[in-house]
């Protein structure tokens, strides 16, 4: 390959920004905090598809209590699920910081009501511990513990999140 | 190899094409075996897919279609008579093409070890020679392949002059077949610049040079021209017709195109939704009437469209039919029974998701009507009737639906014979028993666990069957009914919207929960008292004209809780899903809406009752109601529930005290005139200082029976208060009396449209505001 034709790839690659870095920093891994109850959880940046402030949603009957029903995103209908009832936080009242964090799930959309978002995180995957073993649903739901300065922050399985949990 | 790949995935759709025609062609032939056209026609298929399949190396296939072939060539030509014990050993054949086919279409080969077709082409070889001579078939299909390369030297090799009309016409279907195959060598060799007169670039175009052919051969010898000949000329010229208007496209870009569509009505909706609030907001102003040509043009547009598209997702039912004669034929072979059966309406379109679905319970009930329906030769020559049985299927368009009939003239059913078999299974009590309707008692034959045959046939009668069978139409949203009568036959009926995706739906408000009706499923809708419900053994039940219905509040249902008041009036939807109804109390009745289906997605899929979503004009997502599942839900409710009338009664309200009033106003001043002009009548009083303090105050305590409101206000003025709050149905009655300053015309207008039930103007007399009020509490 002539020079040339590298100055052009490299170019290139520093334009992606983002991607470039994720290529060459592998153990880096990008996550978005968010508070829950007293505890702050993240999940994978590229899991998320979008961040939207509460709109109305339509309740569902016959569905666990956390789901607090369905909303319609552009023209699709999500479900909505309420993380406090999730991880047995007591309620609370939405406030101007509750956000719906729009996450896919494998082929599907769903939106997670949490309290308040924190900031993007990059943690190095090596400091990443894994997650204590209690048997609890909420440990379940839990890949692994990160740190970030003196916070520890929870990052979530984001597979197990719309599993029921029986 | 792309190429390959591609001619094989043609030859495979034409072939089962072919292959489906080819079942009935075959029973019709057994009927009538003299039929020239439909042994040419049947011929040509065995041909066809012989050449095709000796082309793309498909060793097997090709030796099961030449051993065919030779068959269906020698009743051609009258050497061989097709008797129902080689119809039978035909019809095994082509069963195996077809497994063939599909063993090549899921696994690229016709080499399996699950599919042995020896036995077979040993007994077509028998046929063949046991009838005749060996003839010269086997060497023709060799020249057959050696000469694909040179057709235009053949053409002119064969002396046409001298051949019979059978020969030409083998000669000809020979000569079509190297065409074919030429062509479709041409293809895969892609060296295209030789298109003189084979330009052809797909399959679909060769039936039209078949035509061509067909043309030039009769020319030439004209004086021989027979009859026979012209009928098939027929057959050609019609197939190219259809053919060159027709195009073949992915089902998903159709699915895709539909789900645009259902956007744009979604969106359509929502236009229409805010035209009429705009509408309302500035009436008589011109740009108005642009708006509403728009509107509606956007609308008579855009459902337009949608039929179109629906239109181009139709296939006809004759798809499905099709394949019934040979069953049938099977059928009363295997049974010994005679049946004769009519098609008709098979024109009739479905969109092609229906198509696919309803192939299945179809087959399961043509099975039954032969298997229970028609008797045996000798019992309905007993009977007086014709040996022959008639089943009769038909398809048509009854308004937004399609209805399938399966008549047959058989043992009918006995409604009382049914309900005591029911009745044996433990399937319904003594007392429902009693209650039950004829039509009741024949959709017993659909409850699980329930089969009438005295004898387990390998046919019908495993006790399951007939209830998949309503499943499945109910999947479909479709409804089946039957009628019998003793010994002269029954009918089914199974009733099927034409589309799936979009569908009519009422609306209606479960306290504040909005659902939609399939508008389908809905029989009608009647406004009642609570006098008019009565209890029956505990349950409530409706009177409606000469039946007893029995009552079930949809709140109940799904479990939602009452904060509604309870109203004089009650709405009560009538639910059909086949015989069974149910009358559905609701709190109110939104309108009718076309809507379109969504799914809710795979997390919350399968919750009883809900069939789906669908978004509405305001953007608000609102549930579909399965009602099928729903009146099962109902039924249950029902049982479980003693008394299901709506709210038990609020405490009853007769004095001053009994009355919460709710003051409104930023103003300290106001509001103590406001409390001490009404104060003293002894009502309760609740105070806010703002639109948006009050709202919250009415959402969290349902108790306020009035509001005394002012439009001046912070954060939240009280015109906007008062659209909110009539936004609740359970504040749709809440008296709402504006106490303002404000005192022009257009200001008191304003007031009323945004739903205030008086307007009073500051200054005003103490004993002015307490009547008004007191007059909108209906107090005395």
């Amino acid at each position: 390959m002539s020079n040339q034709l590298e100055n052009v790839v490299k170019q290139q690659k520093e334009q992606q920004g983002f991607t470039n870095q994720e290529k060459v920093e592998k153990d880096i891994v990008q996550l978005v905090g968010f508070i829950v109850g007293d505890e702050e959880f993240a999940v994978p940046i590229l899991s998320i598809q979008e961040i939207i402030k509460p709109i109305e949603w339509t309740r569902v009957p016959f569905t666990e209590d956390y789901v607090l029903g369905v909303f319609n995103l552009r023209g699709n209908v999500l479900p909505l699920i309420d993380l406090r009832k999730k991880f047995h936080v007591p309620d609370a009242e939405f406030d101007d910081n509750t956000r719906f964090i729009v996450i896919k799930i494998g082929n599907e959309l769903a939106g997670f009501v949490i309290d308040r978002l924190t900031e993007a995180l990059r943690i190095e995957e090596s400091s990443i511990l894994p997650a204590p073993d209690t048997g609890m649903d909420k440990d379940m739901m839990i890949e692994g513990i990160g740190r970030k300065d003196d916070r520890i922050i929870s990052i979530l399985r984001i597979k197990t999140l719309l599993k029921t949990e029986d | 190899m792309d190429e390959m790949q591609e001619i094989m995935e043609d030859f495979l759709i034409e072939a089962f094409e072919m292959i489906e025609q080819l079942d009935q062609d075959l029973v019709e032939l057994e009927s009538n075996p003299d039929d020239l056209d439909l042994l040419n026609k049947i011929f040509r298929v065995a041909h066809t897919i012989k050449g095709s399949g000796s082309f793309l190396n498909l060793d097997v296939l090709t030796k099961l279609t030449h051993h065919m072939e030779d068959i269906l060539n020698k009743a051609r030509k009258s050497e061989l008579k097709i008797t129902p014990d080689i119809m039978d050993v035909i019809l095994e054949s082509v069963d195996m093409m077809k497994a063939l086919l599909e063993n090549i279409r899921d696994n690229g080969t016709d080499v399996t070890d699950d599919i042995n077709i020896d036995p077979v082409v040993a007994k077509l070889d028998a046929i063949s020679k046991g009838e005749a001579v060996a003839t010269e078939n086997e060497d023709k299909a060799e020249e057959e392949e050696v000469e694909v390369s040179d057709e235009e030297d053949d053409i002119s090799e064969v002396d046409l002059e001298n051949m019979s009309p059978e020969e030409v016409e083998a000669e000809i279907e020979r000569l079509l077949k190297q065409r074919a195959e030429e062509d479709k060598k041409l293809r895969e060799e892609m060296k295209k610049e030789n298109s003189s007169e084979n330009k052809s670039e797909s399959p679909k175009e060769e039936p039209k040079k078949e035509k061509k052919e067909e043309k030039q051969v009769p020319k030439k010898q004209e004086p021989k021209s027979t009859p026979k000949k012209e009928a098939q000329k027929n057959v050609p010229a019609k197939k190219t017709s259809n053919v060159e208007q027709t195009i073949r496209v992915d089902v998903n870009r159709l699915d895709n195109l539909m789900n645009l569509i259902g956007e744009l009505v979604l969106s359509k909706n929502r236009l229409i939704k805010i035209y009429n609030d705009v509408e309302e907001r500035y009436e008589g102003e011109h740009f108005l009437d642009e708006l509403n040509q728009v509107v509606s043009s956007i609308s008579i547009v855009t459902t337009d469209l949608q039929i179109a598209v629906m239109k181009t997702r139709m296939l006809q039912i004759g798809k499905v039919f099709n394949k019934f004669p040979r069953v049938i034929r099977d059928l009363s072979r295997e049974l010994g029974k005679k049946v004769n059966l009519i098609i008709k309406g098979e024109e009739t379109e479905l969109d092609k998701s229906i198509i696919e679905e309803i192939g299945d319970p179809l087959m399961h009930m043509i099975r039954n009507s032969v298997d229970h329906g028609i008797e045996s030769p000798e019992e309905r020559i007993a009977k007086g009737k014709p040996e022959v049985g008639t089943i009769e299927l038909k398809a048509y368009n009854e308004g937004n639906q399609i209805v399938i009939e399966i008549a047959d003239d058989g043992n009918g059913m006995d409604p009382e014979q049914l309900k005591q078999k029911a009745l044996e299974k433990g399937l319904i009590s003594e007392k429902e028993a009693d209650m039950m309707s004829d039509k009741e008692a024949f959709m017993l034959i659909f409850k699980a666990g329930f089969s009438t045959a005295a004898k387990i046939t390998n046919v019908s009668g495993r006790g399951v069957g007939m209830d998949v069978v309503k499943t499945n139409v109910e999947k479909l949203n479709g409804i089946i009914e039957v009628d019998s009568t003793p010994s002269k036959g029954s009918v089914f009926k199974i009733k099927i919207p034409l589309t799936l995706a979009i569908i009519q739906a009422l609306l209606v408000a479960a306290q504040e929960e909005l659902f939609a009706i399939p508008l389908a499923n809905v029989i009608e809708t009647v406004r009642i008292t609570t006098e008019d419900i009565s209890a029956v053994e505990g349950k409530s039940v409706l009177k409606l004209r000469d039946e007893v219905l029995p009552l079930v509040n949809m709140s109940d249902i799904f479990k939602i809780e009452k904060i509604l008041g309870m109203n004089q009036y009650l709405y009560v939807v009538v639910l059909g899903v086949g015989a069974s109804k149910v009358g559905l109390i609701v709190d109110g009745l939104i309108g009718q809406e076309e809507i379109v289906i969504k799914s809710l997605g795979e997390y919350l899929k399968g919750i009883e009752g809900i069939a789906g979503a669908t978004i509405r004009g305001d953007g608000k997502v609102t549930l579909i109601v399965d009602v099928a599942a729903l009146m099962k839900l109902a039924k249950e409710t029902h049982s479980n529930t003693i008394a299901t009338i709506a709210v038990e009664k609020k405490k009853k309200k007769e004095n001053p005290e009994d009355y919460v009033i709710l003051i409104v106003d930023d103003s300290n001043t106001d509001r103590k005139i406001m409390k001490n002009a009404i104060k003293p009548l002894g009502f309760q009083i609740k105070e806010a200082t703002n639109g948006e303090e009050a709202l919250n105050i009415l959402k969290n305590d349902s108790n306020i029976d009035a509001a005394l409101v002012d439009i001046e206000m912070p954060k939240m003025d009280g015109y906007t208060l008062a659209q909110e709050i009539r936004k609740y149905n359970r504040f749709k009655n809440l008296p709402l009396i504006a106490v303002t300053s404000r005192t022009t015309k257009s200001d008191r207008v304003r007031g009323v449209e945004v739903g205030m039930n008086e307007y009073i103007t500051k200054p005003y007399t103490p004993d002015y505001l307490a009547n008004v009020l007191k007059r909108n509490l209906k107090l005395s």
